[in-house]
């Protein structure tokens, strides 16, 4: 599979896991040297197994820098206009009221794509539960949208 | 605010936007993402098959169905004598690598010199088979006798050679001497030469012998053959 | 990127030909001196992953050399290497090439790149077997390095080079060690002082010396011929 995709999906993970680029570049590179050590090369099918790497190398970096809930200062999104500008500082403010869980949920599944089934092995959820918690979250979300809009 | 369902994405997408990883192209670079998926490998290792092998390939193909237009009756047997031969190029063929000195060059390269073995193998085995294919029918249609038989009387000459010539090859004698699988071929076309003008009777019994048990017999070569091919690969590596 | 070799060890049946060998390399051209028989290419083999250790480690930046990762960024120059018979030297550059995985078009051009390198770009399209063994090995040189290998392992090199291949190839080995890890088998004492920065040393299976020449031991040439001669 495409590498560089492989590697902004883990990439924005651990970014919006750790709110550090350097950290999470770190954790990125470090999680993929592991995993090509061991496996060789990197199927879709596998994305499962990187991610749970990644995750345990973020849980050992939370412990030491403690990061705020969302980072303060994500990139420019090119090509927005006034109000989307707004409505994505509104999300954003919705999301960092959303406990980690459900937006590590949210992030796994709308904006990298990733199966319920990958989702599932990666924090050792069933598939049903899976569904069930992105519905959870995605309420939870819009309830704190319509609150703050 | 209202929103659908499917702007949720596209608003989360702009919310959970990272900035650019400064060392992505830099970190990718040395891993070399390339992958190279099966198919690729064996289109590879294909357009490295010798063009002799396609020439000895097609030549047989071209003598059958020659052979077949003008009803020589004796062209089954000259397929039966051709085969080994197709077997032993086709093992020449595999044994390429250490024949020439490139073994290790294979080795260091991305894939093991297993895979490049290996894919070659499949190659000429399904050249092979298409040239069985294409001949079993024709030479069937031509003389009577039934694609089965005909397939098996010369697909085993062909399976005979080959598992005998991975076997020899492997040996200390196979390394050092690179004639030894057209030599088993040899042997083995004369054999089937002589069976077959010794006594036409004898000839008769092993085709009905043929028409009976015809697939089992393949289907023993046929294991016996890919066994070979397997400790074949096995062997591999281990010499360096 | 690091190289590590860890207590790297390979015995066969009735003899050690590595023995418990471990260092690290980073960019830069590292010389592998020792005499013949002394394990320098079974070594070099080991690191080149065509050959299994008995024992011990070998990775780079973590990758094991087991693995298509470490391959991937791995050029590799046998001692003795041969070449199937109907190949030019483009062809063989390319057909190495393939298997390294690069993609068509960018190994045609490096390729061209790298003939022009090796100073063979005008015998490109000739028959390997009409060249002189200093010409193959300049085709080896080029085949190890289409993939612009991080890791450079070249198995006396400079055999067979007549004096002024000689001097083009360690001006070669110069500019690419700026960026790479070359190691580099020789018994050639003046190769090495030439180009190399970093040494290892071995006899009968063992690292006898590593690290930069130490002046104070007095002239290499003087120490090598002491130690092996």
């Amino acid at each position: 599979m495409d590498l560089e995709l492989a590697y902004d999906r883990i990439y924005r993970y651990a970014y919006f896991r750790l709110g550090e680029r350097a950290a999470a570049e770190d954790i990125t590179q470090e999680a993929f040297l592991r995993f090509l050590g061991k496996y060789g090369q990197l199927r879709e099918y596998d994305m499962r197994i990187l991610y749970t790497i990644a995750r345990n190398l973020c849980i050992d970096e939370y412990r030491r820098i403690k990061p705020e809930a969302l980072p303060e200062e994500t990139a420019e999104v090119p090509g927005l206009s006034v109000d989307g500008q707004e409505e994505r500082i509104l999300v954003r403010d919705a999301l960092s009221k959303l406990p980690a869980e459900e937006r590590e949920l949210l992030l796994l599944r709308y904006v990298n794509d990733e199966s319920p089934g990958t989702i599932g092995k990666l924090l050792k959820l069933s598939r049903f539960a899976v569904y069930r918690r992105l519905k959870t979250a995605e309420e939870h979300l819009r309830k704190e949208m319509e609150a703050e809009g | 605010m209202k929103r659908k369902k499917d702007d949720l994405d596209t608003l989360l997408r702009e919310a959970f936007a990272a900035p650019e990883p400064a060392g992505r192209e830099a970190f990718l670079k040395t891993l070399r993402p390339r992958e190279v998926s099966t198919m690729q490998m064996l289109r590879q290792q294909a357009a490295y098959i010798r063009v002799p092998v396609w020439l000895f390939a097609a030549l047989t193909v071209g003598l059958t169905i020659a052979g077949a237009s003008v009803h020589l009756e004796e062209t089954v047997r000259l397929m039966v004598m051709l085969m080994p031969f197709t077997a032993a190029v086709c093992v020449l063929e595999t044994k390429r690598s250490e024949r020439f000195g490139m073994s290790e060059l294979e080795m260091a390269t991305r894939y093991s010199l297993r895979s490049v073995i290996l894919s070659r193998m499949i190659v000429l085995g399904i050249l092979s088979a298409l040239v069985l294919c294409i001949c079993a029918p024709v030479l069937a249609a031509a003389f009577g006798g039934g694609v089965l038989p005909v397939g098996t009387r010369i697909l085993i000459p062909y399976l005979v050679t080959m598992s005998a010539s991975l076997a020899v090859e492997r040996s200390p004698l196979g390394r050092k001497n690179g004639l030894l699988s057209p030599g088993i071929a040899l042997v083995v076309a004369s054999l089937s030469f002589l069976f077959g003008s010794y006594n036409p009777l004898l000839v008769l019994r092993y085709l009905e012998v043929l028409r009976s048990f015809g697939l089992p017999i393949a289907a023993f070569f046929l294991l016996l053959t890919v066994y070979e091919q397997w400790k074949t690969i096995k062997s591999v590596e281990a010499f360096a | 990127m690091k190289l590590s070799v860890d207590r790297i060890t390979k015995q066969y049946k009735n003899k050690i030909a590595v023995d418990r060998i471990s260092f690290a390399l980073t960019e830069g051209v590292t010389g592998l001196l020792g005499a013949n028989g002394a394990g320098k290419t079974t070594l070099m083999r080991m690191m080149a992953g065509i050959l299994d250790p008995t024992g011990g480690e070998i990775t780079a930046d973590g990758v094991p050399v087991q693995t298509e990762g470490y391959r991937a960024l791995l050029g590799y120059l046998p001692q003795d290497f041969g070449y199937y018979p109907e190949f030019t030297a483009r062809e063989f550059v390319r057909y190495i090439a393939a298997l390294k995985g690069l993609e068509k078009k960018h190994a045609k051009e490096k390729t061209e790149e790298l003939l022009e390198l090796v100073g063979l770009s005008d015998v490109a399209g000739k028959k390997i077997r009409t060249f002189s063994g200093g010409m193959k090995q300049r085709v080896g040189i080029a085949q190890a390095l289409v993939n612009d290998p991080k890791l450079l392992i070249l198995d006396e090199p400079t055999a067979g080079l007549d004096p002024k291949e000689r001097v083009r190839f360690r001006n070669l080995i110069a500019e690419v060690g700026k960026e790479t890890i070359v190691l580099f088998s020789t018994h050639i004492v003046s190769d090495v002082e030439h180009i190399a920065g970093n040494l290892l040393m071995m006899r009968d299976g063992q690292l006898i010396y590593e690290g930069p020449w130490d002046e104070s031991r007095g002239d290499l040439e003087q120490f090598y011929m002491e130690e092996f001669e």
